[in-house]
């Protein structure tokens, strides 16, 4: 039961406005704990931080504060050097995280060299069949020579190969076409089943944020401004935030209907306290 | 703001790289040039007295009497008050009087050779950048000659062709002798003259680079989303190609200029050689020729600070066509 | 999205791996191939060839003859021998400069770059600073301060490539930052390799035809500038190289004597050699850049037009487009719309959905003729019906007719989030372009006027008039953009994925802006997307394309409640209710059954 908690997560960029340079907080206080065969999904617009979250999480950034720990199933904390061997990530643009240079194989071949598994022909054709795709037909061809759907698959099995069980999506089929995406999150789906992978799933998007994951954080400007069971959320929003974000969406079904939205609403509603589904109660701003 | 102070800052540095590079390099390199330049003043006759000599060691760097950061101090005191020390070739002539009289002919052929080669690649590069797919794109190969002959063989050619065999042109020197250097229509008329040949090859050399830079981008540009929008606004193509695409195409041209001035420098001291223009390319050879260390050294910050000054203008031209370096800096 | 060369005919997007590296064949690489080629054998090979290049004989500059190809030097000697020789000297010096600068341009550039911080910020003012420092005058101070003694070849080499690598550094930084920033190199860090590995086997390769072209440039550097000093007299020592040959010759006036074949060839040979390199540069730009590949020839296909324009049936519709082709003439000719017949209303929002390289961007450019080549109508017309009455055949407008209809019939709204604001000029000069042109009689003032009506027509303040784009948020960029779209008051409206890279409360604010100037003003719009529930939602009528045909096409409302094809079917299953059921969407636990349309593909690979 490998677990991954992150504790209060703080990140500041300092940004050079003029000759003074300025604290920008992208993430504030930010926790969650991802739990195997769970999915939590962070919600929210561009500039929201979800991003910086993720890169954190696979230590692509170091939080300016806070903790991310990883506790192994014989719940002893798992060593720095065997947590990428843990935690792994898909990007979210399939045409940009498959290097061009290389094969197929290169991209799957690595990871499992490098994290101490098989890495034949064989185990590569293998990995590829567990995401679906003609193993042994793709394996030697090149990123280009694939379909998005094709690339973002084996950008999947890339995330599997060291064995990770704990996966970090950001984004993963927003850059794809409508009609593969659903493929796609089933794909992960599945294999979430199979491999009781704790998932982080990182979207703009509320409508796959509720049928794919199991809880919902919604960020606004770096904080979490609700949270609780997907359901909930959705269904029941409780912060004004979050009604905005969901009457925002498109809805066939209701037509004609007129949502006028004005920007400092938006800002005043980023603003308030959060809310917690869990415990059913607004908790103030921590300052 | 900040870009312009950013700038001034680098220029800054470089200028005192070149001078710290200006003081090693004699220090580093193996010889010593102090003696032979005391063997070259005694020769001429010249009264060698310790502060002329003290002068020397500290531009070229044989005495050891003081620590090297003393040496350095001092040297770069007597630059700042603009003691580049006494010439040997032009002997008893100050450095800084051989280069101020050379220095003005250096400016204008190779300020207006500069501009003009500009000028004719940015405009002929928009034209064969937006009629792509037309014969003008033979155009370009045909330029990487040019651009690939030596500015001297070239020049030699060019003299032997249109000076010596056709006689249109002078075949050396910067102005008729026989007329006395000063603001008059007739000495202009003779600077301009000779000046003609030298800057045609100049030109001739440097040209095929813009205009190739400027037809590379023109084509990029030309697939912008902001070219398609202002067709669909059924403007002229006219206006199209140059408001939207050269506009915008000619940025890169202008950053990369520090790039292709320096090839320019390079070319025309060679230039200047070939024609015997007093200009201070040929001052810089004089002084090679007669172990001028003293002039050498001078005339060699004096045009990088020509370039550096030359590339500070083009970097701030720069701030005023790109509006977006005026935010972000 | 809006580059429509991009949408259906891009062609595999470039090979990649090792054959990416190889340029493509071209006659100028041919060219430029043969004569490195021929050059390089004269300089390897030429020397075993000829006698001594220094036998002096007693026949002073003879012309070319039998014996003498070339010809001889004032003292006699064989022009072609020093030729061949020369040529492998400047090769040597070329070489030897050429792989030092690029080392040192590599070191630079892509270390710094990618480590970055202060090692980088270090790396790249030192190089700025060995930029903007005249590299020739350096070189001719050092040279003149090391005794002719001891200036060997390696000393002019090192000197050369010193002052030589800065420029390169300079690009090959640009270009380091630019893939560092790549998600792959972010998965390579994530999977835990080390920074070696992925400088060296995941940034590098796809830096080398960069590092080639940067090589090549050191090369025809390293000879010119080596000619040049030889020239001077301030060459290496005791070497043989073409700059020195020229120096012989000029000091022994070989120019004044009509020596012309002992001052010429050498500077040939340079002339040519570098020539060489920059025609095979031509093609390592090409693959760097590959808009610069040249356009493929047209193959001027036959335009039938057979339907006739139509004509105007009913007064309520203002544009028509029937049976409209737009084929890609390339070597495959790509169909990218086939017969498609469609009709707007007036004030009615016509939604044009379907996925990425359907065909409905070429459609939309087609009917403003904004289709590029190698894109052509083959057949099908396009009629335009004008309010004022008359009808416009589009298709057959001179081009100074279309420049009058564009825009002020018929304006297009793009996706200005990115890339459709001229990004140098201010917001009221784009504005005003368009009233210069097409309304040449008002006044400044009332340009003005005019500029700042649209603007409050959006919702911006006019103080904006005089903002450069990239000063503007993406929303702000979109709501100049239908400013822009307004000025002329035209009939049609065409939005090319308007929305689409804007965060959802900003896209419904857009939304409703659209809505409510249809509303007020009467526009009709075709507006395209990939987003069929908005379309759902928003639009009147919708078709929905799928390679290139138009496979349904009716009422929004219909659309929603019956989607009669199968793939429209698919589409509206893609998009996961927000409140509803979750369609073929499959959690933890659930079997996976109703996946098979639009889920789990067979290992044949069926997926796109």
């Amino acid at each position: 039961m490998t677990t991954l908690e992150a504790r209060e997560l703080v990140k500041d960029f300092h940004v050079r406005v003029g000759l003074r340079r300025v604290r920008l907080r992208a993430v504030d206080n930010v926790s969650f704990t991802l739990t195997p065969g769970r999915t939590v999904a962070l919600v929210g617009e561009s500039g929201s931080g979800k991003s910086t979250i993720a890169r954190m999480i696979a230590r692509l950034e170091k939080p300016s504060a806070g903790a991310i720990t990883l506790t192994g199933p014989d719940g002893a904390k798992v060593p720095e050097r065997a947590y990428r061997d843990n935690v792994q990530m898909v990007f979210q643009d399939p045409f940009a995280s498959l290097n061009p240079f290389h094969t197929i194989e290169h991209h799957l071949a690595r990871p499992l060299k490098l994290h101490g598994r098989a890495h034949g022909w064989e185990d590569v054709v293998q990995l590829l069949e567990r995401v679906s795709l003609p193993g042994r037909d793709i394996a030697g061809r090149r990123p280009h020579e694939l379909s998005g759907g094709q690339r973002q698959r084996v950008a999947i099995a890339r995330a599997l190969a060291p064995g990770a069980k704990v996966v970090v999506a950001d984004e993963p089929v927003s850059m794809l076409d409508v009609s593969i995406r659903l493929g796609v999150l089933n794909l992960m789906a599945r294999l979430q089943r199979e491999e009781n992978l704790a998932v982080l799933y990182i979207t703009h998007d509320l409508a796959t944020a509720r049928h794919f994951s199991d809880d919902i954080l919604v960020l606004y400007k770096g904080r979490v401004v609700e949270r609780g069971p997907a359901d909930e959320v959705i269904l029941n929003p409780q912060h004004p935030y979050t009604k905005i974000l969901a009457s925002a969406a498109p809805n066939p079904e209701a037509r004609g209907r007129a949502v006028e939205i004005d920007p400092a609403d938006v800002e005043r509603a980023g603003a308030s306290a959060a809310y917690d589904h869990n415990t059913g109660a607004w908790e103030e701003v921590a300052k | 703001m900040r870009y312009y102070a950013r700038k001034f800052g680098f220029y800054l540095v470089a200028l005192w790289a070149a001078l710290t590079l200006n003081f090693f390099i004699p220090r580093l390199l193996p010889g010593n040039p102090v003696d032979i330049l005391m063997a070259k003043l005694s020769q001429r006759g010249g009264t060698v007295d310790p502060s002329a000599r003290r002068a020397y060691e500290l531009l070229l760097g044989t005495d050891s009497s003081e620590s090297l950061f003393q040496q350095y101090i001092s040297y770069l005191g007597n630059m700042f008050r603009g003691d580049l020390g006494v010439s040997v070739s032009a002997f008893p002539a100050p450095v800084s009087e051989v280069i101020a009289g050379a220095l003005p002919w250096t400016l204008m052929l190779v300020g207006i050779a500069t501009f003009l080669s500009f000028a004719f690649g940015i405009v002929l590069g928009t034209f064969v950048g937006w009629r792509r797919g037309t014969w003008l794109d033979g155009l370009v190969p045909a330029t990487t000659v040019l651009a690939a002959v030596p500015y001297f063989w070239l020049a030699l050619l060019l003299v032997a062709l249109l000076s010596s065999a056709w006689g249109w042109f002078p075949l050396q020197g910067g102005y008729d002798i026989l007329l006395t250097p000063g603001w008059n229509g007739e000495f202009i008329s003779s600077a301009i003259y000779y000046g003609t040949l030298p800057a045609l090859t100049i030109v001739i050399s440097s040209v095929g680079g813009w205009l190739l830079g400027m037809r590379n981008m023109m084509v990029s540009a030309t697939s912008e989303d902001y070219v398609l929008t202002a067709q669909a606004k059924g403007l002229r193509g006219s206006r199209i190609m140059i408001r939207y695409a050269a506009r915008n195409a000619v940025l890169p041209s202008v950053a990369g200029f520090a790039i292709s001035l320096g090839f320019v420098v390079s070319g025309a001291v060679i230039t200047e050689q070939v024609f015997s223009y007093p200009g201070i390319g040929s001052k810089l050879l004089q002084a090679v020729q007669n172990n001028d260390y003293a002039l050498m050294q001078g005339v060699f910050l004096v045009i990088t600070v020509a370039v550096l000054g030359a590339n500070l203008v083009v970097d701030l031209l720069y701030a005023v066509i790109d509006p977006r370096t005026r935010v972000s800096g | 999205m809006t580059n429509i060369s991009a949408v259906t005919v891009e062609p595999p997007r470039g090979r990649a791996g090792w054959r990416s590296m190889l340029p493509r064949w071209s006659p100028k690489l041919g060219v430029g191939l043969v004569l490195i080629a021929l050059i390089t054998f004269i300089g390897v090979i030429g020397p075993l060839l000829v006698g001594d290049p220094n036998t002096i004989r007693d026949i002073s500059l003879t012309p070319p003859s039998g014996d003498f190809w070339l010809g001889t030097t004032w003292t006699g000697q064989d022009v072609v021998a020093q030729l061949a020789h020369a040529t492998r000297g400047s090769l040597y010096i070329g070489l030897m400069v050429g792989v030092m600068a690029t080392f040192l341009s590599a070191l630079f550039g892509i270390v710094g770059a990618y480590v970055g911080g202060y090692v980088d910020e270090g790396f790249n003012l030192f190089s700025n600073v060995m930029l903007v420092i005249p590299g020739l005058p350096l070189v001719i101070v050092i040279s003149a301060f090391v005794p002719a003694d001891q200036r060997g070849m390696w000393t002019i080499a090192v000197v050369l490539a010193i002052t030589g690598w800065a420029a390169s550094a300079r690009v090959l930084r640009a270009q380091t930052l630019s893939l560092r920033n790549r998600d792959y190199v972010a998965a390579a860090r994530v999977s835990g390799e080390k920074s070696w590995r992925v400088i060296t086997v995941e940034i590098l390769p796809n830096l080398l035809p960069l590092l080639a072209s940067q090589f090549v440039f050191s090369v025809i550097y390293a000879i010119l500038s080596e000619a040049g000093l030889s020239f001077l007299g301030l060459g290496a020592s005791n070497s043989s190289t073409l700059g020195t040959m020229l120096y012989y010759a000029q000091n022994s006036f070989a120019l004044q004597r009509q020596a012309w074949w002992w001052f010429v060839p050498p500077g040939m040979i340079i002339a040519l050699f570098g020539c060489g390199l920059a025609l095979i540069n031509f093609s390592i730009d090409e693959i760097i850049n590959p808009k610069l590949r040249d356009i493929p020839r047209r193959v001027k296909a036959a335009v039938t037009r057979k339907p006739e324009p139509a004509p105007r049936t009913d007064d309520d519709v203002v544009l028509t487009v029937n049976d409209l082709s737009v084929v890609y003439q390339v070597e495959n000719p790509v169909h990218a719309v086939k017969d498609v017949s469609i009709t707007l209303r007036r004030g009615e929002i016509l939604g044009l959905a379907g996925e990425s390289g359907c065909g409905k961007t070429t459609l939309a450019y087609a009917i403003n003729r904004l289709h590029r080549p190698p894109a052509e109508v083959t057949t099908g017309s396009v009629t335009f019906h004008d309010r004022e009455g008359g009808d416009v055949d589009v298709l057959a407008l001179t081009p100074g007719e279309l420049r009058a209809f564009r825009w002020s019939k018929l304006s297009m709204v793009f996706q200005g989030a990115m890339n459709a604001l001229n990004p140098v000029i201010t917001v009221r000069a784009q504005l005003d372009d368009v009233l210069t042109t097409h309304r040449p009689e008002m006044t400044k003032a009332q340009r003005k006027a005019k500029c700042e009506e649209v603007l409050k027509l959006v919702g911006v303040d006019v103080r904006r008039l005089s903002s450069f784009p990239h000063e503007l948020s993406g929303g702000m960029r979109q709501r100049v953009m239908i400013a822009m779209a307004l000025l002329l008051d035209p009939q049609v409206m065409i939005m090319d994925e308007p929305t689409t890279a804007l965060d959802v409360v900003v896209q419904r604010g857009i939304l409703r802006e659209i809505l409510r100037l249809r509303d007020e003003i009467g526009f009709a719009v075709l507006f395209i997307t990939h987003d069929l529930p908005l379309l759902l939602e928003l639009a009147d009528r919708i078709a929905v394309m799928k390679d290139g045909e138009v496979v349904e096409y009716g009422a929004a409302q219909d659309m929603f409640e019956q989607p009669a094809h199968p793939y429209t079917r698919q589409l509206l299953d893609s998009f996961p209710s927000l409140t509803g059921e979750r369609g073929s969407f499959v959690r933890s636990g659930e079997q996976l059954t109703p996946v098979d349309r639009s889920g789990e593909p067979t290992p044949s690979g069926g997926v796109r």
